[in-house]
């Protein structure tokens, strides 16, 4: 207890002379509250990525890919793979009687947005099932399509962001034109950058003789190793199950590797910067201070608490620092639209990230607070008090 | 010369000050490379590309299949001198995650429209014989140790007819980019091998590489092969290899901008940081100034000397920066697909260090010579 309140005594003053040393200060504060500010902002880009991943997965879903495919879109599975996962156990029936179960296809298509770029849209075609299947999916303008016809659905994002994509308009695809005949809300997830269709029409029109992969809605989440084993283990099939927290990490996941990646060498070489930064602010606290620390060293103030105090100045000035770094990001960036390799999302700060560039505060200043630290402590008393 | 002695122990007068504001310039400068850096690779790598080849692909989407069909109409186009094409698939070797691209062609005619790609003549009529037969890019070779003659077995995505997704080729040869060494990492093989036992769509192709007699007229070229082809199911877009490279780069989108303008106010913060820090050290020796001037150093040289110590420490941390810069670039390889260190970035870099050191440590010095001497001396 003692010790305690040597090292709480010391910190405050060691507070107190801060304005003395005001630019020092000042420029460690301002280099945590960059690299803070970017860890974050970086972050908040693969946290948005991570989100549209997971926002609508369901566990009950489950896709049928080829075995070996990288994600659902290097997938390609034929029409009898489908025939034979209809009768797997496990396979949730409608009010009909029919299976849950869908083939389908799955493209990226080109097209030009409003501000004359090029970009990706998903094209996402589906049996007759597919609005019990993705029941998320809610037309809010026109109707649904009917298959057989080249009708397309579009998402409301992909209709603000591309030219010619309103209901009525028509794509061209293939030398037949698809006209728009209905908007479908968006609901955070991967259908947001998307355009729907019926898939058998899609396959009649296109080359395309396969499936991408076949979707099936389980009877419960509990039934997911069931069918998973029913179908890796048919040797005629050759396929994998995966949930749709799976199938979405996977198209994610080159564009998540690039962004971390990025976002911790960034953040690694800014974060070693601003340790030299608040070490050299540290060494400069505790030399002005060198005669006031020998002389509290010489009325019996332990070494340890000369140590505790240098280093708690560091975490006075990094924590909040490291908060208005994050707060500055979290203003700035927070819900901003991005659009990388080819999916568009939102920026996400989450109360994760701001936990993570604490920990990120707290390593500087305790890196850059160490050396200055010991300094203090191995003060010879003696010279220390006759320093100028 | 001989004021370099007073210089050197001017650097060295606060030790751990002088090695800190080091540390932060090289720090500064590493990131300021390697973003730059990273930046004109890509810009050149779209800059360096061929203008005499075309690439001709879907209009859907660049690598969507179109039918092989489509090659003879091609050939036929006024203004092509020579076509080849690609059908493309992934495959693994022992684990999921050594990914190895593998390509169907006439390897014939794609070797004659990519001249860069530098092999042994008897090696490419060995595959031409042999049906299931290979030439590899070096890179692939030496990452994994193989050698010709040996035969490999690859798991792919796409499965045989028979449902077997094992790909087994015999290693004829291997193949160097001289361009770019780095990126020789295909497995070339008979186009007719695979479209024989692959169970997706036969007879098609990913995309298809022409070369044109003159560059200069690429877009009338690019315009008669996709007039040809225009309302029919298989509509295709040509491009040159700049355009493709260029749609390769956008597909990064808003990452590029984002990345771009975080590190432009990084890389200010810390030279503002490391600036500062300069400043208080030099402000901090303003008695010793007044000494050099009262044994008689006029104050232009006093300037210099001081200077000489900023730029010192900052043109060193830079090139020290920049030279980490260039190692850590090509692991960013895997990621982007290129990597080396333009000269301009250098350049560039250098001479900011420059500029921060002048303002490092011309203002302080220049405060503490405006001075009276007795003043100065006594730090007042």
């Amino acid at each position: 207890m003692h010790g305690f309140r040597q090292s709480l005594e010391l910190t405050i003053t060691g507070l107190r002379s801060l304005p003395a040393r005001f630019g020092a200060s000042l420029v460690t504060v301002i280099s945590v509250i960059t690299v803070m500010g970017v860890l974050v902002t970086m972050l908040a880009l693969g946290q948005g990525l991570e989100r549209l991943a997971h926002t609508g997965a369901r566990p009950d879903r489950v896709m049928v890919i080829a075995a070996g495919a990288q994600s659902s879109l290097a997938s390609s599975v034929s029409r009898s793979t489908l025939d034979k996962v209809l009768d797997k156990p496990g396979i949730r029936h409608d009010a009909q009687g029919k299976p849950l179960v869908t083939g389908v296809v799955l493209m990226v298509i080109d097209g030009v947005t409003k501000m004359n770029r090029h970009g990706s849209i998903g094209f996402f075609a589906a049996g007759p099932q597919w609005r019990q299947i993705w029941p998320n999916v809610q037309v809010v303008e026109g109707r649904y399509f009917q298959p057989g016809l080249h009708e397309l659905l579009v998402s409301q994002r992909i209709r603000s962001r591309f030219k010619g994509m309103d209901p009525g308009d028509t794509v061209k695809a293939r030398g037949t034109a698809w006209k728009i005949v209905g908007v479908y809300k968006d609901t955070g997830g991967f259908f947001d950058n998307s355009l729907v269709a019926d898939a058998d029409t899609v396959i009649a029109a296109f080359p395309q003789t396969t499936y991408s992969s076949v979707s099936v809605m389980l009877q419960s989440p509990s039934d997911l190793k069931t069918f998973k084993d029913a179908v890796t283990s048919d040797p005629t099939l050759s396929a994998n199950v995966q949930t749709d927290d799976e199938v979405n990490e996977g198209v994610i996941k080159g564009l998540r590797d690039v962004l971390d990646f990025i976002s911790y060498f960034i953040a690694s070489l800014m974060g070693i910067g601003a340790a030299c930064g608040a070490l050299s602010s540290l060494y400069a606290a505790v030399d002005s201070r060198t005669r006031e620390i020998a002389t509290l060293r010489a009325i019996g103030f332990g070494s340890g608490a000369v140590v505790t105090s240098v280093l708690a100045e560091g975490m006075i000035l990094a924590i909040p620092a490291a908060l208005l770094g994050a707060g500055i990001a979290w203003l700035l960036f927070n819900g901003n639209v991005v659009v990388a390799g080819g999916l568009s999302f939102h920026m996400t700060v989450t109360p994760h990230l701001v936990v993570i560039s604490l920990c990120w505060a707290i390593a500087i200043a305790a890196i850059g607070g160490l050396l200055p630290a010991i300094r203090a402590a191995r003060l010879p008393v003696a010279t220390a008090l006759r320093a100028s | 010369m001989k004021f370099f002695p007073l210089v050197w122990a001017g650097i060295w007068r606060k030790r751990s000050r002088s090695i800190l504001i080091f540390a932060q310039v090289v720090i500064a400068f590493t990131l300021f490379g390697s973003l730059q850096g990273l930046n004109s690779a890509i810009k050149q790598a779209v800059d360096s590309t061929h203008a005499d080849r075309l690439y001709v692909g879907s209009r859907l989407r660049f690598g969507t299949p179109l039918p092989i069909s489509i090659m003879a109409r091609l050939q036929a186009t006024p203004g092509v001198v020579g076509a080849t094409y690609r059908f493309q698939f992934g495959g693994s070797y022992q684990k999921p995650t050594q990914n190895v691209p593998i390509v169907g062609t006439d390897v014939g005619s794609y070797l004659s429209i990519y001249p860069e790609l530098q092999s042994e003549p008897a090696q490419v009529q060995a595959l031409k014989r042999t049906q299931d037969g290979a030439i590899v890019g070096i890179e692939t070779m030496r990452k994994y140790g193989w050698r010709v003659g040996q035969r490999i077995t690859l798991q792919s995505p796409l499965p045989h007819k028979d449902g077997s997704r094992d790909w087994t080729f015999q290693i004829l040869g291997s193949y160097r980019d001289a361009e770019q060494p780095e990126q020789s990492r295909l497995i070339l093989t008979n186009y007719r091998y695979i479209n024989e036992a692959q169970a997706g769509q036969p007879d098609t192709i990913a995309f298809a590489v022409v070369r044109i007699a003159d560059p200069t007229r690429a877009e009338q070229v690019e315009q008669a092969i996709d007039r040809q082809f225009a309302n029919s199911p298989n509509e295709t877009l040509t491009q040159s290899e700049q355009e493709l490279a260029q749609s390769q780069v956008e597909n990064l989108g808003d990452l590029d901008v984002v990345v771009h303008r975080i590190t432009a106010a990084t890389f200010f913060v810390l030279l503002f940081a490391t600036g500062a820090l300069m400043m208080q050290s030099i402000r901090e020796r303003t008695p010793e100034l007044a000494v050099l001037k009262t044994f008689g150093f006029p104050d232009p040289l006093v300037m210099v000397l001081i200077l000489s110590e900023t730029l010192i420490l900052c043109v060193a941390g830079a090139a020290l920066g920049l030279w980490a810069a260039s190692r850590i670039l090509p692991l960013a390889r895997n990621f982007i697909g290129l990597g080396s260190l333009p000269l301009t970035v250098v350049a560039a870099g250098l001479g900011v260090a420059v500029t921060l050191a002048l303002a490092g440590g011309a203002i302080p010095a220049w405060r503490g010579l405006r001075l009276r001497v007795v003043d100065a001396l006594a730090n007042r």
